[in-house]
């Protein structure tokens, strides 16, 4: 692929995404505390999607300025001449501090998962804490995350805890969809149907016009079939066109 | 198209306000040129047709039906390619799956690729069966204490969380799973009878097993909660057991309860498998006594479970039962 291939490919990267508070804050009459942000800029394409701690009294914003944070450290980082991996997520945290000010950074605790169409044709995933970043490469689902090895529903690293990311850089034109989400959507996809949930998203959701699959997609969400579910739910998705695969 | 139509996203909302670059970025690029394809335009009507096959006497569904296709005829979408979507008729483009299942009526949904489960709040009780339970009914008030506790969890209504209940057992020369981790709903108890010594070091490697076994418990699930009945001293190796229960990943994160039966329990034994200084050991010298224990521990449970998060540890206090005399 040649790199003005690669910067038609990336051209054509469309995203979309949508965030619904789920029935716990709604009964307490709070805010969504998932959040979700979607942009193309110079740089390519950026999604991230950010869940504050629902323990934590500013998590809300925590996770907004999650999102903004990401978005700060991704224009630095192309404006500097698009480094590894490493060296975007690096810049994220200190940013987020930043944003974060003139609150305490353990109340504002929030999780950061982020997918970035560059404009070079590469693709970075990168995710700290719960959820799921999960990437569709030559038909193949691959998730780009650290297994919940030790803990429970709700139990997370996150932005201001010093955690670890997974991150993967995908070389050009192997990916034709990256899907991130929340641990209230992660949590309840059955393991063995991952593959057709993103199927479904790409062939179902993403084909419909912008403003039907912002609204069908909420009511997907607001409609959540597992029994007694209480968390926010985000998604949101990074998707190349049918045929602009390889 | 930009942040618009994500108006509602609180994101989206506070860029918009903050008229940032973001919105400057998007404004001045020119939008992409969209060759308007045949899969875009039929989307929707895909979905109307999926939404009519699930429940034909939908109105709203019906008239928007309607509308689209008007609105594709229109456009000129080929009569072969529409009419293969509105009657299920072989579609003019190669099958794939989906257009089978459009076919048939039958469109993949949400509900497909999600649990179609509450999350799991495993309730894990370590009883002592020792020979010495036999004494003064202390099994038999046992068995029927779990029986109700197993109960009012399986007619909990209010639940958020789906009650999980297994049994580890420590007598008769060894411990073992009495009652398999399962929904309180699907559990029938069994008794248990009472006789030989006091493995609970045994009963501690199992419990460890079972909480790290992520088939077992799930990552989606709640923190479990332990909790241990005993009416004797240990007859196994037990500390290195409980240092390995106290010092692993996810048994180490269960909130624990104990109570000990008679005078013959070791209470300093059984606060260092609370390991919280704030926590306190219960004790029993009448039957009666270990039915308030489980009916406090099933209170303090379901109290978690119709919280708004179940993974906080409520603390009841016990003196909340009428009869309550530990």
């Amino acid at each position: 692929m040649t790199s003005n291939e690669c910067m038609a490919r990336c051209s054509h990267v469309d995203y979309f995404g949508a965030s619904v508070s789920g029935p716990a804050h709604r009964a307490l009459r709070k805010p969504n505390e998932d959040q979700w942000l979607g942009v193309s800029g110079t740089f390519g394409t950026l999604i991230v999607v950010s869940d504050g701690l629902g323990s934590r009294c500013r998590a809300r914003h925590g996770a907004r300025k999650a999102c903004i944070a990401t978005l700060r450290a991704v224009r630095a980082w192309h404006k500097d001449g698009n480094g590894s991996c490493d060296d975007l997520v690096d810049r994220i945290e200190p940013l987020w501090f930043e944003e974060i000010a003139p609150f305490d950074r353990s109340d504002c605790a929030a999780t950061c998962l982020l997918a970035l169409a560059h404009r070079d044709g590469r693709t970075f995933v990168a995710a700290l804490g719960d959820g799921m970043a999960a990437v569709r490469t030559h038909g193949a689902i691959e998730r780009v995350e650290h297994l919940r090895a030790s803990g429970f529903s709700n139990e997370t690293q996150s932005l201001g805890n010093g955690g670890d990311w997974a991150k993967r850089c995908f070389e050009r034109a192997e990916v034709d969809i990256a899907v991130l989400a929340s641990d209230g959507v992660s949590d309840d996809i059955r393991p063995d149907r991952l593959a057709d949930f993103i199927d479904w998203l790409k062939e179902e959701v993403a084909t419909l016009r912008p403003m039907n699959r912002w609204h069908s997609l909420r009511r997907e969400l607001n409609e959540w079939p597992t029994p007694r579910h209480l968390d926010d739910k985000t998604i949101a998705v990074l998707t190349w066109p049918i045929g602009r695969t390889s | 198209m930009g942040w618009a139509k994500y108006h509602e996203d609180n994101i989206s909302r506070y860029w918009r306000d903050a008229k940032t670059k973001v919105r400057m970025e998007r404004m001045t690029e020119a939008p992409p040129f969209k060759k308007p394809s045949s899969n875009n335009d039929l989307g929707k009507i895909r979905l109307l047709r999926r939404r009519l096959a699930e429940n034909p006497s939908d109105l709203q569904a019906q008239q928007a039906f309607h509308a689209e296709k008007a609105r594709l005829e229109k456009l000129g979408v080929s009569p072969n390619e529409l009419l293969g979507i509105i009657h299920g008729d072989a579609p003019s483009t190669p099958a794939t799956a989906s257009d089978n299942d459009i076919a048939q009526g039958r469109k993949k949904v949400l509900k497909d690729f999600t649990i179609a489960t509450a999350r799991p709040l495993p309730v894990i009780v370590l009883a002592d069966v020792s020979g010495s339970m036999s004494a003064n009914g202390k099994i038999d008030a046992l068995n029927d204490a779990i029986q109700s506790m197993i109960e009012s969890f399986a007619t909990e209504d209010h639940s958020r969380a789906e009650i999980h209940v297994a049994v580890i057992v420590f007598g008769k020369g060894d411990a073992r799973l009495h009652q398999s981790l399962l929904p309180a709903t699907e559990i029938n108890w069994e008794r248990v009878g009472a006789a030989g010594n006091t493995p609970m070091g045994a009963a501690f490697d199992l419990v460890v097993k079972m909480v790290e076994d992520h088939e077992q418990i799930p990552s989606r699930a709640y923190r479990p909660t332990v909790v241990l009945v005993s009416d004797g001293q240990p007859t196994d190796e037990w500390r290195e057991p409980l240092r390995r229960l106290l010092a692993s990943d996810r048994a180490s994160k269960a909130s624990r309860f104990a109570l000990g039966i008679g005078d013959d329990a070791d209470p300093a034994m059984l606060a260092e498998f609370l390991a919280d200084p704030s926590a306190r050991v219960y004790s029993a010298h009448e039957a009666r006594q270990i039915k308030n224990f489980f009916r406090w521990v099933t209170m303090s449970v379901t109290q978690r479970t119709r919280s708004m998060n179940p993974n906080s540890v409520v603390v009841i206090d016990p003196t909340a039962l009428d009869d309550y005399d530990f």
